[in-house]
C-alpha cells in the first residue's frame, strides 16, 4: 500500500512515543530519537516495521521520538500512523489488530 | 499532579495579562505587533490550581513563545506537553512541517523532542522538525554537473523588474550555472506563485538560469521570530546572520554554489546591513558579487518598490520600460486585480 498522506499519532509525553509516517521512496527510512537508542532502538523499529508490513507497506519515511514507550503503546501509535497515512481510518484493518 | 492544556485569548485581557507576566518572569519580554499579530493560536498549561505552568504559541508553521514553569525532579515533562500538543494541533491543521526559533541554550530541549539545528547565531538558534525537511527540499531541486562554476541569487521580485533580470544576466554570463531563487511569502503584493512563474517567463531565453520556489528556507529575514530578544539593534543581526548561515551550510553547500549575486542597495538601510551581514558570513566558501543596480539613465535606479507605486497610482505606462514584456503582460491583464489588492493593504515587501 501507498501512503497517501503526512501523518501523526502519539505525543512527546513521559512514556508515549510520536511516530510520524510520509511518503518515501527507497524502502522504510528510520530515523529515531531516544534515549535508550542504544538498549532498544533496533526493538522499537522492529515493532514498527511489523505494523507496516502488516498493512502492505513498503516505502516510507519513519520519524519516531521515543520518550520511553512499552512495546504495546508503540504497536498502538504505529498502527494509528498508519491508518491515518494509508486514509483509511474509518476501516480498520482487524487482521492487523 | 495532573496538569491540562487550556486555550489562551490573547484577546481577553486577563488572559493576556497573565500569560505576558509569565513569559516576562521566564526572560521574554518581548510582545510587539508584529510579533503578536502572527499568532494563530495559544495555548496554557495550568496545573491542580489552574495556575499557569506552561504555554506555547503557533504562527503559521512557527511554534514560539513556548516557556514552562519546571518541577522538582521532573525538569522537560511539562515542556514535552506543551510541544507535544502544539505538534498535535498543527497535525490536525494538516502541517507537518514545523520552525521554530529560539534561545541557543534551548537547543538542546527542542532536538530531544525531535528537532534539528538548521542554523545559529549568538543572539538564536533555527530548528525544524518533521516533513518535507530542507533535506527533500534540496532533493527536489535539479542538480547540475559537478565541476561547473555555480552562482546563487535570492530575490522577492515583487514584481521582476528588469533590474532583476540584469542581475540574473549578469551571473548568467559570468558562470555556467545560476539558482534564482524566489523567496517565499505571501505578504508581497504578487503572490509567490506568481512571482516564481514573473522570474520563469523573464529569464526563459537564459539556458543556464534555474528559477526554484524559495520554499521555507529563503524566506524574508525580516520575518524571523525575534521575540526572544530584547535589544532592536541586536535583532537585525540575529535575523540576517541566521539567514546567511543558512544559505551558505546547507544551500549553497548541497547545491556547490561558489557565488552570491547581490543587487546593490542605495534605498533600504536594513538590506544594507543584510548584504554586509552576507559579505561577512559567507567568504571564503560562497564568493560574494554585488552588482551596481542598472539605471534608466538619469540615475533613476529600477526598483520593484517604483513599479507597484506606479501599479497603484494607474500610470501602467511608466512600467513598461522598467520590466520585463512577460512582467508587463501580467500587470496589464490583471490591474484591477492588483489595485483592489493594494487597496487592501496588501503592499509590503520588495
Amino acid at each position: 500500500m501507498e501512503i497517501k498522506k503526512t501523518a501523526i499519532a502519539g505525543t512527546l509525553e513521559s512514556s508515549d512515543v510520536q511516530i510520524m509516517l510520509s511518503q518515501g521512496t527507497d524502502g522504510i527510512q528510520f530515523d529515531l530519537e531516544s534515549d535508550v537508542e542504544k538498549q532498544y532502538g533496533k526493538a522499537i523499529k522492529a515493532t514498527v516495521a511489523d505494523v507496516l508490513k502488516a498493512y502492505g507497506v513498503e516505502n516510507a519515511n519513519v520519524k519516531i521520538v521515543d520518550k520511553g514507550a512499552l512495546d504495546m503503546v508503540i504497536k498502538a501509535r504505529a498502527i494509528a500512523a498508519t491508518q491515518r497515512a494509508l486514509d483509511i481510518v474509518d476501516e480498520p484493518m482487524w487482521e492487523v489488530l | 499532579m495532573s496538569d491540562h492544556i487550556q486555550d489562551l485569548h490573547l484577546r481577553s485581557k486577563p488572559q493576556r495579562r497573565m500569560w505576558q507576566n509569565f513569559l516576562t518572569e521566564r526572560g521574554i519580554d518581548v510582545f510587539n505587533d508584529t510579533e503578536i499579530d502572527v499568532i494563530d493560536e495559544t495555548i496554557g498549561l495550568l496545573d491542580d490550581h489552574d495556575q499557569l505552568v506552561g504555554t506555547g504559541s503557533i504562527a503559521g508553521d512557527v511554534i514560539k513563545y513556548i516557556a514552562v514553569q519546571n518541577e522538582e525532579g521532573a525538569s522537560g515533562s511539562r515542556f514535552n506537553m506543551v510541544v507535544s500538543e502544539l505538534v498535535s494541533r498543527l497535525a490536525q491543521r494538516g502541517v507537518f512541517h514545523i520552525l521554530v526559533f529560539t534561545k541557543p541554550k534551548y537547543t538542546d530541549s527542542f532536538e530531544h523532542v525531535g528537532f534539528t539545528k538548521l542554523a545559529d547565531s549568538d543572539q538564536g538558534v533555527l530548528l525544524e522538525k518533521g516533513e518535507p525537511n530542507i533535506q527533500t527540499y534540496l532533493a527536489d531541486i535539479p542538480k547540475v554537473p559537478a565541476g561547473k562554476e555555480i552562482a546563487g541569487i535570492v530575490m522577492n521580485a515583487n514584481p521582476f523588474t528588469l533590474g532583476h533580470r540584469y542581475l540574473v544576466e549578469t551571473a548568467a554570463r559570468e558562470n555556467d550555472f545560476v539558482y534564482v531563487f524566489v523567496v517565499n511569502q505571501d505578504a508581497s503584493l504578487f503572490k509567490t506563485s506568481e512571482r516564481v512563474e514573473l522570474v520563469k517567463a523573464g529569464t526563459q531565453d537564459l539556458e543556464n538560469v534555474i528559477v526554484v520556489n524559495g520554499g521555507s528556507y529563503m524566506v524574508s529575514y525580516a520575518t524571523f521570530p525575534a521575540y526572544f530578544i530584547s535589544s532592536p539593534d541586536a535583532v537585525i543581526d540575529y535575523q540576517t546572520t541566521l539567514d546567511a548561515r543558512l544559505f551558505k551550510n546547507w544551500i549553497a553547500k548541497d547545491l556547490h554554489i561558489q557565488t552570491r549575486y547581490l543587487g546593490s542597495e542605495p534605498y533600504s538601510h536594513t538590506t544594507d546591513l543584510y548584504n554586509q551581514a552576507l559579505q561577512r558570513e559567507l567568504p571564503p566558501e560562497v564568493q560574494v558579487k554585488i552588482i551596481p543596480r542598472k539605471e534608466l539613465g538619469s540615475g533613476d535606479a529600477i526598483s520593484a518598490t517604483s513599479v507597484r507605486k506606479a501599479i497603484e497610482e494607474d500610470r501602467i505606462s511608466e512600467i513598461e520600460n522598467r520590466v520585463p514584456e512577460t512582467t508587463y503582460q501580467f500587470i496589464v491583464s490583471h490591474k484591477f486585480e492588483l489595485q483592489d489588492r493594494i487597496k487592501k493593504g496588501k503592499k509590503d515587501g520588495d
